[in-house]
């Protein structure tokens, strides 16, 4: 006989379903009027917790580069892209838990057989931030961060192209545009993820696309031709932004 | 099959009564439909050994432990002994027991299935030998002999006698409800002294009315839909037979899924009776009169909406008011924007008793906490419903039960926070069972969710 009065057990049953829903932090707290409300404090407010300030900086800058504010709506900068990016390089996905990391590691191989760098993704930044840095020092006499827009636009794209020799930069094994390839994918990761994760404030990328967020179903609009659908997006955590 | 048989000859060796494998099933069987195992196994205990608190306002009452085992459960008892505690609610030592034990119900018992349960008892089932904790009220509570006032006044102790007027379906019905099933001592309204309002149909039309187990809605079970035209639908008439004995197999059916206290009955208990015994009890409820209930289903028998503006608002997705924005942003997924859900996966949510219920604290700790169903032999799948403690504020959800409640022609009345607030508050409580008289105070398993429901920051 294994049945057991069993109505608790149903309840730490979805608390433990609960918990495989990362980063819910602040509950409960949404007045009814908060549309779009969010409890996230200001970037300037916000302590990297992977980024040394250096850094920092140079993500701010070349993801406000990737993604800018412009006539379509906010950037990435107003988006929270480098609290999402650097949430995620503090996390499991910046140390590659759950990756296969022994060698050996060869750089000519087709797609299929995965990831091929020595670096976890927490180290190809931490290198190939530095390595950037080393190269706008001898090329501009300072920082990325402090250089203008149109330079900085330069420098991304010699990264892209791969035309700047990390290995004479004194960082080995890691091509730039490596570099740039993971720099490029996680900043419109963080544009568009859930707000959950840090980036996607207000739910910017959502609302660019369109996308309704986490409402899960349509039935009623499958018959609803032509008529535009008139609700803004909802977040994982039930945010609502129109 | 087997080894049952050998346990059996084993056991009727060593004890004095015959214990025939027929006797023993029967026995098995009848322990499942009064539910025993649910009130007399603690949490994470072995089964019968006892130890299940039932809270009360007099302090904790703790079931026993009815095992075979001569010192810490029931392997003294005669045949006798084991009548009157079941039938009379006396203990071997001629003490009162608490009515925490349904023996207002099980006085109903023919002694051809009290011998079976007895045989069950004394072979059928483990001997444990673990003492559980001791029920030890405060004065006046712990003076057992005042229950014998409450027993004389409250207690009708003659055991069932077919209505001659009734088919052999509906008697067996009848004798399964009032009787093993102890359905009463849920459904019906409790009066001053905690007592069962009515033990039968003839004591009045309050039995199986509908209760409020504290503030969880144990709906009306009189099915026999009124007379007049155009009456309000309430309690089971809205349900056919097959939809009650399909609900009480598996925990759903097309109107309904069960979530409450209801889930462990179905679970331990109705969800392992026979189809003919399911629609027995099905036939003897439809019997009984709609209208002594209060506020029940009052949807039809399709559960299809009388009121279809609630879902054109919900498809035109205009104008909304936030009850009714929240409801597409966190129920429409499953519930539909017809409110109806899907047969049988999501319930409808148009004239479900609990969204209908007086008292809201169901339909609000359902929305907080989620629900699941329970896995039972004819349909395992434990489908569920997320809760939304996490996601959703007081404000939020007394919006949207408000929203929920007076929708497609619901009737409930409006939610407030505050209400919310309360049935938030209760969500951090331990595990047990209320057992029977919840009068006594027992809380819900329901409300006794564990769960913290605000889970902290698990991604680093
Ligand atoms: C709703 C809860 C509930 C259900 C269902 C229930 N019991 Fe009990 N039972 C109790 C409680 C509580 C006590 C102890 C009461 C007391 O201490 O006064 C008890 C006591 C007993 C006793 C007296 C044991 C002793 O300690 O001497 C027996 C025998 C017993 N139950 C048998 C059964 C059987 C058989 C069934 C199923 C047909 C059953 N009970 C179903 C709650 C329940
Ligand atoms: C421990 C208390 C308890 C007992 C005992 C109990 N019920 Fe229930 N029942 C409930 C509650 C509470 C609900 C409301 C559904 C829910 O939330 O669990 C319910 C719901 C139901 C429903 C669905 C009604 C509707 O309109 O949705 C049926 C049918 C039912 N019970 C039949 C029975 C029968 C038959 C018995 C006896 C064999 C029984 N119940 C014994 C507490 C109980
Ligand atoms: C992921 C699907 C899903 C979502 C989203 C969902 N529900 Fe449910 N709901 C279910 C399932 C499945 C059940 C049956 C579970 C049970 O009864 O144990 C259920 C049961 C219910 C019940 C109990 C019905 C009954 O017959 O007792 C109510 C009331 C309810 N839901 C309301 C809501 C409300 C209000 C929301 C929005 C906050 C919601 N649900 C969101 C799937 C869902």
């Amino acid at each position: 006989m294994t049945d057991q009065p069993n109505n608790w057990q149903r309840r730490t049953f979805m608390r433990q379903s609960f918990l495989t829903i990362p980063a819910i932090s602040a509950v409960a707290s949404v007045p009814l009027s908060a549309w779009a409300q969010d409890d996230t404090p200001p970037l300037s407010e916000y302590y990297p917790r992977f980024f040394e300030p250096q850094e920092w900086a140079f993500i701010l800058a070349a993801t406000d580069r990737l993604i800018p504010a412009d006539d379509n709506g906010p950037g990435a900068i107003a988006a929270h892209v480098p609290v999402f990016i650097d949430q995620e390089l503090a996390g499991d996905y910046g140390n590659a838990s759950d990756w296969y990391m022994d060698g050996p590691f060869l750089s000519d191989l087709p797609a299929e057989f995965g990831y091929q760098l020595p670096h976890t993704p927490a180290a190809v930044y931490r290198l190939g931030i530095k390595a950037t840095h080393v190269y706008c020092q001898r090329q501009y006499g300072t920082s990325f961060a402090a250089l203008d827009k149109a330079q900085q636009i330069t420098v991304l794209e010699a990264l892209e192209a791969g035309e700047i020799d990390f290995n004479a930069l004194g960082v080995a094994d890691l091509p730039s545009q490596s570099f740039f390839a993971f720099l490029l994918q996680n900043t419109k990761e963080g544009f568009f993820a859930d707000p959950i994760y840090g980036g996607n404030r207000h739910m910017a990328g959502w609302k660019l696309l369109g996308f309704p967020g986490a409402r899960a179903n349509f039935l009623e609009w499958v018959d609803q031709y032509d008529r535009p659908y008139p609700l803004g997006p909802v977040s994982l955590k039930g945010l609502q932004n129109r | 099959m087997a080894t049952l048989s050998l346990f059996a000859v084993q056991a009727s060796a060593s004890a004095g009564a015959s214990s025939d494998p027929d006797t023993l099933a029967r026995g098995a069987y009848l322990a499942r439909a009064g539910d025993c195992v649910a009130c007399h196994t603690a949490p994470d205990g072995k089964p019968f050994a006892g130890g299940l608190a039932i809270e009360s306002p007099f302090g904790t009452i703790y079931s026993t432990n009815i095992t075979p085992d001569t010192h810490a459960g029931i392997g003294g008892y005669t045949e006798q002994e084991f009548a009157a505690a079941l039938r009379q609610g006396k203990r071997a030592d001629g003490a009162n027991l608490y009515p925490a034990m349904p023996y207002p119900s099980y006085a109903r018992l023919t002694d051809e299935d009290v011998h079976a349960l007895y045989v069950y008892f004394m072979h059928g089932v483990e001997p444990v030998e673990h003492q559980p904790e001791q029920t030890d009220l405060s004065f006046p509570f712990d003076q057992r002999w005042g229950i014998t006032a409450w027993n004389w006044l409250f207690v009708d102790q003659s055991t069932f006698t077919p209505t001659p007027s009734s088919d052999a379906e509906v008697n067996r019905g009848r004798y399964l409800v009032q009787g093993l099933g102890h359905c009463g001592s849920c459904h019906t309204p409790r009066g001053l002294f905690q007592q069962e309002k009515a033990l039968n149909e003839e004591d009045g039309s309050e039995y199986l009315s509908g209760a409020n187990l504290n503030g969880w809605w144990a709906p009306s079970l009189r099915g026999q839909p009124a007379d007049e035209e155009g009456a309000k639908v309430s309690g089971l008439a809205g349900w056919s037979r097959d939809d009650i004995a399909e609900y009480l197999a598996t925990g759903r059916n097309a109107h309904s899924a069960v979530g409450g206290e209801m889930t462990s009955v179905i679970a331990n208990s109705t969800s392992h009776l026979s189809e003919q015994d399911l629609t027995a009890i099905a036939a003897y409820l439809k019997t009984l009169p709609a209208e002594g209930s209060t506020r029940g289903n009052d949807s039809d028998a399709t559960g299809v909406a009388k009121e279809s503006s609630t879902e054109q608002t919900l498809t035109r997705a205009t104008g909304l008011d936030a009850g009714a924005r929240l409801y597409l942003d966190n129920c429409n997924a499953c519930h539909f924007a017809s409110g109806t859900g899907a047969p049988r996966v999501f319930p409808s949510l148009v004239g479900n008793s609990l969204v209908n219920a007086e008292n809201p604290t169901g339909l609000i700790h359902t929305i907080l906490a989620g629900a699941q169903l329970p896995s039972t032999p004819k349909n395992p799948e434990r489908l569920m419903m997320p809760g939304f403690a996490w996601r959703l504020s007081n404000q939020e959800v007394a919006a949207l039960a408000t929203f929920v409640r007076a929708g497609w022609g619901n009737t409930g009345g409006a939610v407030s926070a505050e209400q919310v607030k309360d049935v938030r508050e209760t969500l951090n409580e331990q595990p047990g069972y209320s057992g029977a008289p919840t009068r006594y105070g027992a809380k819900t398993s329901a409300e006794h969710a564990t769960d913290n429901q605000t889970p902290s920051p698990s991604k680093d």
